[in-house]
């Protein structure tokens, strides 16, 4: 039994979620049925996936035998380490989501259709992940899309909903062209379709075409991944999207623009001078701190997600990258080390980053609204929802001891070692892209203070936020995520175990003692560097708050306390409005980041005119000029509309015209025939 | 710079040492009435009850009430009874408990 | 006992309860509760080098979190209820309130509708020191009272002279 067994079952359980959510999907038991099967498949690709993850790439397998073809080729599937940890992570949300969906989701019109694009959603990037050939990875990443289309496209009737989704699905045909390109070339230079014959034969590949094939790669899977400034349908389509739909996407599909960058640097096309990592280390790191700038931007809980897996997918690829450039300089340990800790941080966002909009989708159930500056004091309304939030919180800001600290001190300590290139050109670069990803470390932080502070903590600021009520909400999804953060964080050792066999099996070298020297410390690849224990450090962060608190218990005062009201200055009353909103709070980065915002501000007051000098009403507007669709989309898309408008006289509809065409293809195949 | 360092050497150190020892600049602050008891008939004691725009003096019957808390030195029972009233000098007034500052200064009686 | 024994009774324990807490350092909290503002004055004087509560181990605090003593002052005006009970519960225990001024002690202003006329209206004074307003000597005096360094004077003053002197109390 190989570990492609259990994933054929996986596969078998989302399709048959996915039937029985097309056709029982507008009733409760049909959704819960679905959910169940969902959920199944979850637990199914979670061993599948983590099974792969240690174990040898298997064969290709091409079920159905010779036979069996698609799109004119043949069905080919492999269950390689690599996929193996995007294929675990794919199994966590689903099942995460297939808890939560009973409770989220009101049946009715639409829902039939979601739930069945959903779980083909599942499929195809199980499929993706699972393709062991080129013709099936394009086929299973254009189903993904386009079921992730119909996801997006929940609430058709509201024209915000069809403008997000067509985003989403304009700029991945593009990025799809991009990859059906970057493979064609692959696999005409190395004459072969078969993934990891590809791999084998990379050497063919003259210098030129491999450069092409990378960046048509890296720009083609960038813009699934969210890339700047590929990224700008994920602020577009995530909010419009149902909370789960939004989870899966930042979730998985974003994750799966990062497994087909990670495909082609370390699997296809690894080798190539410096400048292909160097390149993508700059994309990561500029990405990273652009989306996170943007996300302090927004008032809107789901925009502000997006843009942070914009600049989680930054750190990612930045990782990446770094990785490319040193095994480019024969760093080879460093080259395996930073692809771990990618693919660490891939399992780290994928966890805190759905969480998350899962909690988001909560929320908005529960108040009604996504706009921060609407809700507060939602710690006490939800109260488990907020601890929950708070967890993912904590993971995602990269604070100790959880796990996205963990992965971030990973892809740290591995820039940091730049200078073991021996060349000082990289090494000042390597380093510029560490100090970006300490910027935006630090960003990250103070947006998600803003972002959780804001909607949780404080007084409600509106009566909405006031009436949520934590009964009825989804619990168990989310918490399953937030256990899953903690089991990452305090088992790191074990994950590292698991991820260098994976990583193994794509870069050949095995880090072994030079990852963990002991049982639970980690160290980066080098003996002399540094090393760090995130057991130790869970541990012990636990019991020094367990510490005071003892003290207190065992030594507090005897006599009688008395509660008062928190010290506000003696205002006699404490109005929800003397609170900061969510933009007064990023304000100092607003004004410090002018440049890039590029604000436009408008102030009308009713009476600028008044004779009697009586202030009136003062509208205050300031908007963050879009400059990636106004610069760089719309200038294209213009283009493109002046080329078809010229183009337009060809289609006449002249028949004569069309049989003057038919005469000059076939006098032009006859001259071509004989030539 | 330096001649200011210099000055403050030659001065010496300016900080009072009360409460341990006596401060010289007292003597020069206002402080409340002291009420020679030989010297106040009803009559002068009315015009002195009188001349208090606050409600520190009270006569009630053969005493003289007087609030320390409510004084605020202003002086003008001194000078409407100059010859019954002077500056008692004391500045160090705290009290743990309010009834503590009234004090009853006895009238002598009948008209002069 | 009579009433007013009782009073200095009362007195004592609070003063030995104080002294036995506030050994070495005391926070102070000034509350304004519709002064002039001279008070203020001879308040923020304390700070100066000349009279420098702090060499006393004496310190101010805006935050009444952190303060030991509420030190009021002005008449307490109605409008200023809310805040000077919320200052005053925003205190932890145990706390000395310390009213100063003649204002704060109820010599200038009748209660009305806007203002309450003393302080001990609305708060529960320990100490009182008079004056107007009271000069910085007699805040230190009045301060080293409140924690027990010194002995009250008040009682044993008595504010007569006798017929030839000019000045002194008896």
């Amino acid at each position: 039994m190989i570990p492609l067994d259990i994933l054929y079952g996986a596969a078998g359980a989302w399709l048959a979620a996915a039937v029985a959510g097309l056709l029982g999907g507008s009733w409760r038991p049909g959704l819960r049925a679905c959910c169940v099967l969902s959920g199944l498949g979850g637990a199914a690709a979670v061993a599948g996936g983590g099974w792969s993850l240690v174990s040898a790439n298997t064969p290709v397998v091409t079920p159905g035998g010779a036979a069996a073809t698609i799109v004119g080729g043949p069905v080919q599937l492999q269950a390689t380490g690599l996929a193996g940890v995007f294929v675990a992570l794919l199994g966590v949300v689903a099942v995460a989501i297939a808890w939560y969906m009973p409770r989220y989701h009101d049946v009715g019109r639409g829902s039939a259709v979601y739930l069945g694009a959903y779980n083909i959603a599942l499929l195809a990037c199980l499929a993706v992940l699972a393709a062991g050939g080129m013709v099936t990875f394009l086929v299973a990443w254009e189903t993904m899309s386009l079921a992730c289309y119909v996801l997006i496209l929940r609430h058709p009737r509201s024209g915000e909903s069809a403008r997000g989704a067509f985003w989403f699905l304009a700029l991945s045909e593009i990025g799809f062209l991009l990859i059906v390109a970057a493979f064609v070339i692959l696999s005409a230079k190395t004459g072969a379709t078969q993934l990891g014959v590809m791999a084998a034969r990379g050497r063919l590949v003259p210098d030129g075409w491999r450069a092409a094939a990378y960046l048509l790669a890296l720009i083609g899977f960038g813009f699934k991944a969210g890339l700047v400034p590929l990224h700008v349908w994920l602020p577009e389509a995530h909010p419009v999207a149902p909370a789960d739909g939004s989870a899966f996407l930042s979730g998985v599909v974003v994750k799966l623009g990062t497994y087909g960058i990670a495909l082609f640097a370390f699997r296809l096309l690894p080798g190539g001078g410096a400048w292909p990592g160097l390149v993508t280390m700059g994309v990561g790191a500029l990405s990273a701190a652009i989306g996170i700038l943007y996300a302090l931007r927004e008032r809107d809980i789901k925009r502000f997600l997006a843009f942070s897996t914009i600049e989680n997918t930054g750190i990612i690829v930045t990782a990446f990258g770094a990785a490319m450039v040193f095994h480019a300089y024969r760093q080879q340990a460093l080259w395996a080390f930073l692809l771990i800790a990618g693919l660490y941080h891939v399992v780290n966002h994928g966890c805190y980053k759905t969480l998350l909009f899962l909690e988001a989708g909560v929320v908005e159930h529960a108040t009604g609204t996504r706009d921060m500056d609407r809700l507060g004091g939602l710690v006490h309304r939800l109260p488990r929802s907020a601890v929950i939030t708070f967890v993912g919180t904590l993971g995602i800001a990269a604070l100790p001891p959880l796990n996205g600290f963990v992965s971030e001190w990973l892809i740290f300590q591995g820039l940091f070692q730049g200078f073991r290139t021996g060349s000082h050109l990289i090494a000042i670069l390597i380093v510029l892209a560490a100090a970006t990803l300490g910027l935006t470390g630090g960003l990250a932080i103070y947006a998600f203070v803003r972002g959780f502070g804001i909607p949780f903590l404080g007084m409600p600021r509106t009566r909405q936020a006031a009436a949520a009520r934590e009964a009825g909400q989804p619990v168990v999804g989310p918490a399953l995520l937030a256990v899953a953060c903690v089991a990452l964080a305090v088992g790191a050792p074990v994950m590292l175990i698991a991820l260098s066999r994976a990583a193994r099996t794509v870069t050949g070298v095995a880090l072994g003692p030079l990852l963990l020297p002991g049982k639970l410390t980690v160290i980066p690849a080098h003996t002399d560097f540094s090393a760090f224990s995130p057991t130790y450090l869970a541990v012990f962060l636990t019991a020094a708050c367990a510490v005071p608190a003892l003290i207190f218990l065992a030594g507090r005062p005897r006599a009688a306390s008395v509660s008062v009201p928190v010290w506000d200055g003696g205002i006699v009353s404490f109005k929800p409005r003397m609170q900061y909103s969510a933009m007064t709070f990023s304000a100092p980065t607003r004004v410090t980041f002018d440049a890039l915002y590029r604000p436009s501000v408008s102030v009308r007051r009713a009476s600028d005119d008044d004779p009697a000098g009586r202030s009136g009403p003062v509208h205050y507007e300031a908007q963050v000029t879009p400059v990636f669709e106004r610069y760089l989309y719309r200038p294209v898309v213009r283009a493109v509309e002046r080329l078809a408008d010229a183009i337009r006289p060809m289609q006449s509809g002249d028949v004569n015209l069309y049989l003057l065409y038919v005469f000059l293809v076939i006098l032009l195949a006859y001259l071509l025939g004989a030539v | 710079m330096p001649l200011w360092f210099a000055r403050g050497l030659r001065r010496g150190v300016v900080t009072t040492r009360y409460p341990a020892r006596p401060d010289s600049s007292s003597v020069f602050l206002p402080t409340p009435p002291a009420f020679r008891p030989g010297q106040l008939t009803r009559e002068t004691a009315d015009r002195i009850v009188a001349a208090c725009p606050n409600t520190a003096l009270r006569r009630q019957g053969d005493e003289l009430v007087f609030d320390v808390g409510a004084c605020t030195t202003c002086g003008r029972c001194a000078a409407a009874a100059p010859h019954a009233v002077t500056s008692s000098g004391e500045f160090e007034l705290a009290s743990t408990s309010r009834s503590a500052l009234v004090k009853t200064i006895p009238i002598r009686g009948g008209l002069r | 006992m009579t009433p007013e024994q009782d009073e200095a009774e009362a007195a004592r324990q609070v003063r030995e309860r104080i002294a036995g807490q506030f050994g070495r350092s005391l926070h102070i909290r000034t509350l304004d509760t519709g002064s002039c503002a001279v008070c203020e004055q001879e308040i923020r004087l304390l700070t100066a080098p000349h009279y420098d509560l702090q060499r006393l181990g004496f310190f101010f605090t805006p935050a009444p979190r952190h303060a030991d003593l509420l030190l009021v002052t002005g008449p307490m005006v109605r409008a200023f209820d809310v805040a000077a009970r919320k200052t005053y519960e925003a205190m932890p225990g145990p706390k000395v309130v310390v009213a100063t001024g003649a204002c704060a002690l109820g010599g200038v202003y009748r209660p009305d509708a806007f203002v309450h006329g003393e302080v001990s209206a609305v708060l529960p004074v320990d100490v009182w020191i008079p004056g107007c307003p009271p000069s910085p000597l007699a805040l230190l005096q009045g301060l080293s009272v409140a924690v027990g360094r010194l002995t009250e004077k008040i009682t044993g003053l008595t504010f007569t002279a006798d017929n030839a002197s000019s000045g002194g109390a008896g």
